[in-house]
């Protein structure tokens, strides 16, 4: 398949497309003998060119009320943080209205950013029972970027950017992208081998790391 | 990836491992995900240890989540459409034209990455079933 990783069937809301790619699926499996090794014959960049075209135009849709982006104090850090996750709020509600769902599974976004700050600040986070802290940051960190990507599509007259478009916004120019990378560098210095191990693979994407 | 799928190793069986089966019209389809989907409530995943959800054919797109461990593996489109990793709407569309038999009651999701070996433990060691809706 010439799609990027995390979407095996092409394009979100092209129902077309992707019954041509589940059609093209399920004929392997008739066939007579395998293992079988078929490429769909689109080109790669026949869909990916249409995702950079939209790319090259995308803004966030909402404004800060103050950027986090050169901020290397960790109090204002915080304070950009929280701010950041309140404004963002109402579009994420606005966004579970009107999908009626949404992927953020066991942290919204006021638990998982006071999950980051207790642990940023060096406090013991309150977890439930049976949830490690290490997985507890994972999975945080992951519903976290979840809820601002739901947030920033649901302003009205806005678009969805790409995932390349949306990752350089969310670590590059957000007090979240900011404050995971100093939750990484937490992780990293602990004497916890599963938060070392957060911290070196589970936390942030390779193309955001300096190491 | 093209390269390096074909450059894995293929396993040997010491049984046939390739079935001719009916045509589609005639079978029942079920998923097999390795986008680290399961119910939402269920058990996160938390390893490449090839254990398994079980999630029902009658699952809501809003009790679908995601909790697959790799940084670098996109959610967005997920979050958009849950068709591009769990084509469900397409499989029943194409059920009910009769391009497929049925579609299965059940569908199972593992994490991506895992060792083929570690999938193949069987039940209970490694499967999950929650708290399937009766």
């Amino acid at each position: 398949m010439p799609f990027e990783l995390g979407r095996p069937l092409g394009i979100p809301n092209d129902p077309v497309l992707q019954r041509r790619i589940l059609l093209a699926a399920l004929d392997l499996l008739v066939a007579a003998e395998g293992p079988v090794l078929v490429d769909f014959p689109d080109e790669a960049t026949q869909h990916a060119g249409e995702a950079r075209r939209e790319a090259v135009v995308w803004a966030c849709p909402v404004n800060f009320a103050s950027s986090a982006a050169d901020e290397t104090d960790l109090d204002k850090l915080v304070s950009a943080f929280k701010r950041e996750v309140a404004e963002l709020r109402p579009w994420y509600d606005r966004g579970f209205q009107q999908r009626g769902r949404t992927a953020v599974g066991d942290f919204d976004p006021r638990s998982a950013s006071e999950l980051f700050i207790d642990f940023a600040r060096g406090h013991t986070p309150k977890l439930v029972e049976n949830q490690s802290l290490s997985v507890a940051l994972r999975l945080a960190a992951h519903d976290l970027k979840c809820s601002y990507f739901e947030a920033v599509i649901a302003k009205p007259g806005s678009s969805a950017p790409d995932s390349i478009t949306f990752n350089r916004w969310f670590w590059q120019e957000t007090a979240a992208g900011k404050i995971l990378k100093v939750i990484r560098e937490k992780c990293l210095a602990e004497t916890d081998k599963s938060l070392r191990m957060i911290g070196t693979l589970l936390l942030i994407p390779m193309s955001e790391k300096n190491d | 990836m093209r390269s390096h799928i074909a450059n894995l190793s293929c396993p040997t069986f010491s049984t046939q491992p390739w079935t001719v089966g009916s045509d589609l019209q005639a079978r029942r389809v079920a998923i097999i995900s390795t986008a680290g989907l399961h119910r939402r409530g269920d058990r996160p995943f938390d390893g490449m240890t090839g254990d398994y959800r079980i999630i029902p054919g009658n699952i809501a797109a809003g009790d679908l989540v995601m909790t697959h461990l790799s940084t670098n593996f996109d959610r967005t489109g997920f979050q958009q459409d849950w068709n591009l990793v769990f084509p469900l709407d397409r499989l029943k569309e194409l059920a009910a034209e009769g391009i497929i038999g049925s579609v299965a009651e059940f569908h199972y999701s593992f994490m991506g990455a895992t060792d083929p070996g570690e999938m193949a433990s069987p039940p209970p060691k490694s499967v999950s079933f929650g708290n399937i809706p009766k």
